[in-house]
């Protein structure tokens, strides 16, 4: 069994921390492709009944904002591999 | 390169009360709210004039968010809302300027204000239904949904800190990278896209979120 020195451990973690900060932002493309896809629906809504413009407006704002929490989780998760170690 | 907040000095020299950078902007932003309100509605009257118009179509547009999704119940949150959006909106806005860090890029700030959120949310669900009532109301439709209940309601103020933190935060990132990169003229455009436009929706976001989340407790 090989012993690393703490020195190669510590630069091994950082390491691999960064790594996976990266690739937990990855999960940003999620919200990216659901909250583009509630603009476009709104878009179409709007363009079916333009009097409705603030109402569809509100919602879709909300709806994005709910459906961008999975970003922001994975964006706590970054910073934590970040900052925290 | 730490996008967090700078310690600029202790307070009573006591390691206890760091004083960072982002606090002081916070505090410089609460003073022009105050020094606005208290120009804005100097002369009131029944007739209004030009500041006075200002102040109520600010007022207004506020209160026209609310009122739909808390119906008849508008007059009561604007003092708590109104507050939020302001308070944000200006805090965000003030990071345009070059050199001041927006007390929202710092979490303690964000957080602090999802926590009042948070508290004003649980206290309206429990005079809606009563202490008991709203405990109960967990555990509803079946009692296996308890737990997943309780960790939904808790991740509320942590996404709703993190959303604001993150935005603000991550065109601060970006437009310090392009300062480093291209120092002249290419980061004006990003200056109005990530201060003015992400700061204006992010702030009517906060507030929209807190109305829904009382209109979700109440309802």
């Amino acid at each position: 069994m090989i012993e690393f020195t703490p020195e190669v451990a510590n630069t091994v973690i950082t390491t691999a921390s960064y790594v996976a900060a990266g690739a937990a932002m990855m999960a940003g493309m999620g919200p990216g492709i659901g909250m583009g896809f509630a603009a476009g629906k709104a878009t179409s809504a709007v363009r079916r009944q333009p009097e409705a413009r603030g109402p569809i407006i509100t919602t879709m704002l909300l709806g994005q904002v709910i459906s961008a929490s999975t970003g922001i989780y994975s964006l706590v998760i970054a910073i934590f591999l970040i900052y925290g170690i | 390169m730490n996008p967090g907040p700078q310690i600029q000095f202790y307070l009573f020299g006591n390691e206890l009360f760091p004083i960072t950078d982002t606090l002081i902007v916070g505090w410089v932003s609460v003073i022009i709210i105050l020094l606005g309100a208290k120009y804005l509605t100097s002369q009131l009257s029944i007739r209004p004039n030009g500041k006075q118009n200002i102040a109520e179509f600010m007022i207004e547009l506020i209160y026209q968010q609310i009122e739909p999704m808390l119906p008849g119940e508008g007059w009561r949150f604007l003092p708590f809302i109104a507050t939020i959006f302001i308070y944000i909106g200006v805090g965000n806005l003030i990071g345009v300027v070059p050199g001041v860090t927006s007390p929202t890029g710092d979490l303690n700030t964000t957080l602090g204000l999802a926590l009042v959120v948070f508290i004003v949310v649980q206290y309206e669900g429990m005079r809606e239904y009563g202490v008991w009532g709203y405990i109960k109301g967990f555990a509803e439709p079946v009692i296996f949904l308890l737990p997943i209940n309780v960790i939904g309601e808790l991740a509320k103020p942590i996404s709703h800190s993190f959303r604001l933190f993150g935005n603000i935060v991550g065109g601060g990132i970006i437009i310090t990278l392009i300062y480093q990169a291209a120092p002249a003229l290419i980061p004006v455009p990003l200056h109005a896209w990530f201060g003015v436009f992400v700061g204006a929706i992010q702030a009517l976001i906060f507030g929209m979120v807190a109305i829904a989340y009382i209109s979700v407790a109440k309802s």
